[in-house]
């Protein structure tokens, strides 16, 4: 027991364990307050302050690429980096990639962050970095693959831990959805404009097909590995079944790449492609829900933690709107479900309850964990752990909630004929309906944001105590070496 | 004690450990796990036989669901189920129930039609959606029009006439409004002068000297104002010349201004520069000539008809 407290700065590369999950909470705190500022300039558009810098056309994909691949991809950077070494029984393979993928990663998404308020854009969704950004991305998770499957071959198991495949899985999915996505053709070499190789409907069906695996695979199957690892470990129990983990986890990969069509609805798109992805979302769901299973029977015997380990509530919760938000999922891509949510913010809705309901809730549990075992201390203030949990819960119920009123009122005034076969509401009349919503949208995402700050400062507490520890600790060895 | 209870309830563990305490159990797949993903397989085909799904040679598998519509030239098609079969179909559904009023429209006069109390919650439901989808992007929801841009609707104030048959005409045909540029025909202080003159009209505050010098100039060759907006100031609805006297405004930004000064200065920019850009398009062609005749009473009715 006493090997698996042990810090292990020397046989594990923790530095850039380190360093990833500090800047995850610093991206967490930046993206959301981004998040809260555009959901409030829908509710009050004065904040737009007449500015294109301001503009929430601007400022959305500095939220989204913040939230997605500031917080979360520095939170799966981290916690990859620190599983892999753990259940392999082996360092890094190479100090110097570990480095370069932290430092090539924070400069692609600061970058990106700044062009997009210049005005610099693909347009396409989740992947609106233009293409110096896509090739700095592109090499940096090259080294990432290189590597994390070096590291898994060096290892000193014989068996890989599931938690690894998950994770290998959303390196090789991003690597090939990031590249074929992001083919475009700058139009000159001095220029940060380019355009897509595809065009019209292949064009539209190539970003839904990165769209939705980016969601799969990288919002999905890495944060199962994440799961997968600190889940068992923070509950104290083996995982429920190995052969579940095994069929959900090649059932998820088949069944994920062919969806993507489905976000293609009531478009362009031909009509059979998209009732063929909707048909494979359902077959999805089960699927999907084998990680929720898995995790949750993971605890059964152990139900009573629930009451004492504010850890374990954020993770029971993260699989709860899982399971909850891959229920939602398929049931949105059927044809005459879509024909209501479609195009309203029932889907905005839907976004924010795995996105702040599975990724942000399995991200701060699981970095609850692993940062006072980083830095060889105990967490600053439970208490603290526990306001954020109550108001990160409460904030997603508001943001839930009002989206799906919002949502489908939405739906419903758009396609309201009166008596006499015309339209009965006019397009403003159902922004005009959506006030009340934005607002409280605005306000569940500051309960969410404030509970973020609250964690920031806990772990920032919590590696300064263990710091002034460890230092206590050497200064008292080395006034016992004087004194010897 | 209690341990051991447990171990011996439950099924073995894979046999490897990592980081120390990490294993898992290897339970089996739970049942209702696997029986409600065959559930969802077999729903996948129901799914695929209803509606067009697997690419097939050239084409697709169509579905066995049809959807039956008339098309624009009035053919009545069945298709396999299609998004634009189903628009059609919609389309089709809303077309049956405004036709018996549409018809009636057709047949009436515009006094008998605005009258007549069966007709005006059509005209209402219809001019509102016609209205909102084709001239509030301009005009506003409301039709009160912007300052600077877009001609307010709901005033008494007509630039072309507020009968039936000209707001028809305006609808119909579309209308350019121009006035030529006095920057360069003009010196500063003329154009401060008619400016002064233009502001008397509609009783703003202004120099009464400069004024009565614009009075003249404005009836005068030199800038012949009077030709379009006529002696009386008043305007030719003929040409959709404003009429000056009424305080209302729509090019010059005079309500935004706060003070006198500031009016007289919004007036002063437009003489200088003069407008080229009060143009509405023609909407015959886009809009049936019933759908326009309900915009017509729609219009007449938000307030100003004359």
């Amino acid at each position: 027991m006493a090997v698996t407290t042990y810090s292990g700065a020397e046989q594990y590369n923790f530095d850039v364990v380190k360093k990833f999950a500090v800047m995850s909470l610093v991206w967490a705190v930046i993206g959301m307050f981004v998040g809260v500022y555009i959901a409030s300039e829908l509710a009050w558009p004065f904040l737009n302050f007449d500015s294109p810098y301001f503009s929430f056309g601007r400022f959305r994909p500095v939220h989204t690429t913040s939230v997605i691949f500031g917080f979360g991809g520095s939170a799966l950077f981290a916690t990859s980096y620190y599983v892999v070494q753990r259940t392999c029984q082996t360092r890094l393979i190479s100090d110097g990639m570990a480095s370069f993928t932290f430092w090539g990663w924070m400069a692609a998404i600061a970058l990106a962050d700044f062009s997009y308020v210049l005005g610099y854009t693909q347009s396409r969704e989740y992947a609106e970095m233009e293409w110096p950004i896509d090739i700095l991305i592109e090499i940096v998770w090259v080294t990432y693959l290189i590597l994390f499957v070096g590291t898994i071959m060096r290892r000193k198991q014989p068996h890989i831990y599931v938690a690894n495949w998950f994770y290998l899985a959303f390196i090789l999915a991003t690597a090939l959805l990031h590249t074929f996505n992001n083919l475009a053709m700058p139009i000159d070499l001095f220029s940060m404009k380019s355009y897509s190789l595809f065009s019209g409907v292949q064009d539209a069906m190539t970003q839904w097909w990165y769209g939705h695996n980016a969601v799969g695979f990288f919002l999905t199957a890495a944060f199962l590995g994440m799961m997968y690892y600190f889940v068992p470990k923070q509950a104290g129990r083996p995982i429920y079944s190995y052969r579940l983990s095994i069929v959900h986890f090649w059932a998820l990969g088949f069944m994920y790449m062919w969806v993507g069509a489905h976000h293609l609805h009531w478009t362009a798109l031909p009509d059979w492609t998209s009732s063929l992805a909707a048909a494979f979302s359902i077959l999805l769901l089960m699927p999907s829900w084998g990680g929720m299973i898995n995790g949750i029977m993971t605890l059964s015997g152990a139900w009573d933690k629930l009451r004492t380990d504010p850890i374990m509530r954020f993770m029971i919760v993260a699989l709860s709107f899982y399971g909850m938000s891959t229920f939602e999922g398929p049931m949105m891509s059927l044809k005459e479900v879509n024909a209501l949510s479609h195009y309203t913010d029932w889907t905005v809705g839907h976004v924010h309850s795995g996105a702040l309901g599975w990724v942000a809730m399995i991200s701060f549990g699981s970095l609850y964990h692993m940062m006072p075992k980083l830095w060889d201390t105990k967490i600053y203030s439970r208490k603290l752990v526990e306001w954020h949990f109550w108001l990160a819960t409460i904030g997603i119920v508001l943001y839930i909630v009002a989206m799906w009123i919002s949502g489908i009122t939405q739906g419903l005034m758009w396609r309201a004929f009166d008596e006499f076969g015309n339209l009965q509401y006019s397009f403003v009349e159902s922004v005009a309906a959506m006030h009340p919503f934005y607002a409280m949208r605005a306000i569940g995402g500051m309960f969410f944001l404030t509970g973020a700050v609250m964690m920031a400062f806990n772990m920032f507490m919590t590696i300064r105590q263990g710091k002034r520890e460890s230092a206590a600790l050497e200064a008292k060895l080395a006034s016992k070496l004087a004194h010897a | 004690m209690s341990e051991q209870k447990l171990q011996s309830q439950t099924v073995q563990t894979t046999g490897h450990a990592w980081d120390g305490d990490l294993q898992e159990y290897n339970n089996p797949l739970p049942a209702w796990w696997v029986y409600t993903f065959y559930v969802t397989v077999i729903f996948a085909i129901v799914y695929w036989v209803i509606y067009p799904s697997w690419p097939f040679g050239k084409g697709w598998v169509g579905g066995v669901s049809n959807i039956t519509y008339v098309n624009s030239a009035g053919e009545t098609k069945t298709h396999s189920w299609n998004t634009r079969a189903l628009l059609m179909e919609d389309l089709n559904k809303a077309a049956t129930a405004q036709k018996p009023y549409f018809d009636k429209v057709a047949a009436m006069s515009y006094e008998q039609v605005a009258k007549d109390p069966d007709m005006s919650g059509f005209i209402l439901s219809s001019g509102k959606a016609l209205f909102a989808d084709n001239c509030a992007p301009c005009h506003q929801a409301g039709g009160q029009g912007v300052v600077g841009f877009f001609p307010n609707l709901t005033d008494d104030d007509w630039l072309y006439g507020g009968s039936f048959d000209k707001i028809h005409e305006t609808i119909t045909g579309g209308r350019r409004g121009y006035m030529p540029s006095f920057g360069e025909v003009l010196s500063g202080g003329q154009i401060d002068q008619l400016a002064n003159y233009v502001a008397s009209l509609s009783g703003i505050g202004h120099d009464a000297a400069k004024a009565a010098a614009g009075n003249t100039l404005f009836h005068s060759e030199t800038a012949a104002c009077y030709y379009c907006h006529g002696v009386d100031a008043k305007g030719r609805k003929e040409i959709g010349a404003p009429n000056l006297t009424d305080n209302i405004w729509l090019w010059a930004g005079v309500p935004s201004a706060e003070n006198p000064e500031g009016k007289v200065a919004a007036i002063r920019s437009v003489i200088t520069s003069g407008l080229n850009k009060g143009v509405m398009p023609a909407w015959a062609g886009r809009l049936s000539p019933e759908q326009i005749k309900v915009l017509t009473v729609y219009v007449h009715e938000l307030g100003g008809g004359q």
